[in-house]
């Protein structure tokens, strides 16, 4: 469904993407996870065209075959919402206050598939009733202010799904959600995603969430991405340092774990203009080899995927 | 409370000058050009209720018609400039890049400009008439609104609904129609409102040099002007319409100063 080979993002300040490879299959869910500055949502941008304008991209997008390398915005325009959609970390601040429910659902219904405004209005209900969201018929009427996030998280939702896309890039969907709505939203996208045969691209930095909607995991850090293969395998068997240090390091409710310190990944994310030039978690790797800050590593095979990493290389 | 005062003040001047001027469409106590020399610069009577002027017409009912002139002249200058204005200003700010730059350029060119004397050079081009004045002032207003349209937009473009729109499949000129447009009307109604009270002047003054209402026509800058050469006979021929320009600009001020602090929830909060 989308295939993307050596894809680098030149920001100003720095390289945001580094040659990252990754293809997803039609109906398939990924999960892509990193911490902030990672590149994860850069990455979503540039599957949606939709870097920022400072962003000089290199390497093939392929989007269902069409190739959309160095593509415009015109040329993105009629693909987005059809072919692949996206919704947005915050929910509070992705609709128009101005504009009511209704209105919002059905505007890529008559842009992209010529609707009347009656079957538009009958389709946006359908799509909102779809999402779970209760008193739909009310909640078209109404503004956003009006709605909880999750109610607007389910909004969003539905204005993605309208023109029936390909692939769903959720970026960081639960993110601003208490723990709860999270993970109803979190169910929901993986049961919309079954039932429609839609490819979900599921970016998040929370473990538990990406364990539960995606069945291969993708894991980003400085631009790069380090480890791919399936979800309960990599979760399982990390084989990049950078993927175990981001596993020991989530909280879990284990009662050995109580009052003790979390372990965590010594230092911080280096900002885009300090990456080291080789392995770029080189600097903060537990694991560090005297060539792993100069050299980059080429992704060897894992058990089901690929790690980035000089451990890895096989012995000569 | 100091805004509400000063948006029903605003209101309420800009109410009594506004229904002057739609009644003397219809209706003025004497016609506007009725002359009648044996009672010219007549003090107030129960016939003409603020006397009349140098060639005995009734001064009340050239005052309703100026009131007509003036704040039609003003608001439509306003609403085509500041309509134009909006326009290249949305534009600059959907597209970014050489075309913002090259329209806020042009923009800071024409603030270069003393306007007035551009309007007397407009004048002095085409002939002195109304329409001319309105064409003038509107010319004026466009940087003006193109100014405040591209800040307010630009605030607008790098929200979150903004990128959903453009998700969906939007293009600039959608956005910039049904996302941009209502989150950036607040601003663009005060202006306006501030702008007219500035155009009213501006139409007063270029009157009054004889570059914008042509005789009979009623005009409180001709009527300055008419009443500048019986200053020392009858000085409130130069009081009352001195007195309207005053209460309207002094109106559409007030009455956008306190739109302004409505619209805008924390200077209300400072104040308190």
């Amino acid at each position: 469904m989308i295939r993307v080979e050596g894809l680098s993002a030149a920001l100003p300040q720095g390289q945001a993407l580094r040659d990252v490879s990754l293809s997803v299959a039609r109906g398939e869910r990924l999960g892509l996870v990193g911490e902030s500055g990672s590149g994860k949502s850069m990455l979503g941008l540039a599957l949606m065209g939709m870097v920022p304008d400072a962003a000089q991209l290199s390497g093939r997008i392929a989007l269902d075959g069409q190739d959309m390398t160095g593509a415009t915005e015109a040329a993105w325009q009629p693909l987005r919402a059809r072919k692949v959609a996206m919704i947005f970390q915050e929910p509070m601040t992705a609709l128009d206050p101005l504009v009511r429910i209704g209105e919002t659902v059905m505007e890529p219904l008559i842009l992209h598939l010529k609707m009347r405004r009656r079957d538009a209005r009958a389709r946006a209900l359908d799509l909102l009733a779809e999402t779970g969201l209760t008193e739909p018929e009310a909640k078209m009427r109404q503004y956003p202010h009006q709605l909880s996030g999750g109610q607007r998280q389910r909004v969003l939702i539905a204005l993605a799904l309208a023109c029936d896309p390909g692939v769903l890039i959720a970026d960081e969907p639960t993110t601003a959600l208490d723990a709860q709505i999270a993970l109803r939203i979190t169910d929901l996208l993986v049961r919309l995603s079954r039932d429609r045969g839609m490819a979900l691209i599921f970016i998040s930095h929370d473990l538990a969430a990406v364990a539960r909607a995606t069945e291969r995991l993708a894991v980003m850090y400085g631009g790069d991405l380090v480890e791919t293969g399936a979800t309960a395998e990599v979760l399982a068997n990390p084989r990049h340092p950078y993927t175990q240090g981001l596993i020991a390091a989530r909280p879990r409710p284990d009662p050995a774990m109580i009052r003790k310190r979390l372990p965590v990944i010594p230092g911080t994310v280096p900002t885009l203009g300090d990456l080291p030039r080789g392995c770029r978690f080189a600097g903060r790797c537990a694991a560090e080899l005297p060539r792993c800050a100069g050299t980059r590593p080429a992704p060897w095979p894992t058990a089901s995927g690929q790690a980035a990493c000089h451990l890895l290389e096989p012995a000569p | 409370m100091r805004h509400r005062a000063s948006l029903i003040l605003g209101a309420v001047l800009v109410g009594l000058m506004a229904a002057a001027g739609l009644v003397s469409l219809a209706w003025t106590p004497w016609p506007l050009a009725e002359i009648d020399v044996l009672n010219k610069l007549a003090a107030p009577s129960a016939a003409h209720p603020l006397g009349t002027d140098g060639l005995g017409r009734d001064l009340l009912s050239r005052l309703m018609a100026g009131a007509a002139n003036s704040l039609s002249v003003a608001a439509g200058a306003v609403l085509l400039g500041g309509g134009i204005g909006t326009g290249l200003g949305l534009l600059a700010s959907a597209w970014g890049g050489r075309v913002e730059e090259a329209l806020m350029r042009l923009c800071d060119l024409s603030f270069a400009f003393p306007a007035l004397l551009f309007a007397i050079m407009l004048a002095a081009a085409f002939g002195p008439s109304l329409l001319n004045t309105g064409l003038a002032i509107a010319f004026i207003n466009v940087p003006i609104f193109a100014r405040v349209a591209r800040g307010a937009a630009n605030q607008v473009w790098v929200r979150d609904f903004v990128l959903a729109g453009r998700a969906a499949g939007r293009g600039r000129a959608a956005i910039s129609r049904d996302h941009i447009v209502p989150n950036i009307a607040a601003p663009l109604i005060v202006q306006a409102t501030i702008e007219i009270a500035t155009a009213i002047l501006a139409e007063a003054a270029l009157s009054y040099l004889g570059l914008g209402a042509q005789p009979p026509a009623a005009s409180w800058g001709r009527m300055l002007a008419e009443a500048q050469t019986l200053l020392w006979v009858a000085p409130m021929q130069a009081v009352w319409p001195g007195l309207c320009i005053t209460a309207a600009v002094l109106g559409f001020g007030l009455l956008g100063d306190g739109l302004r602090d409505w619209a805008d929830p924390r200077l209300v909060r400072r104040q308190a």
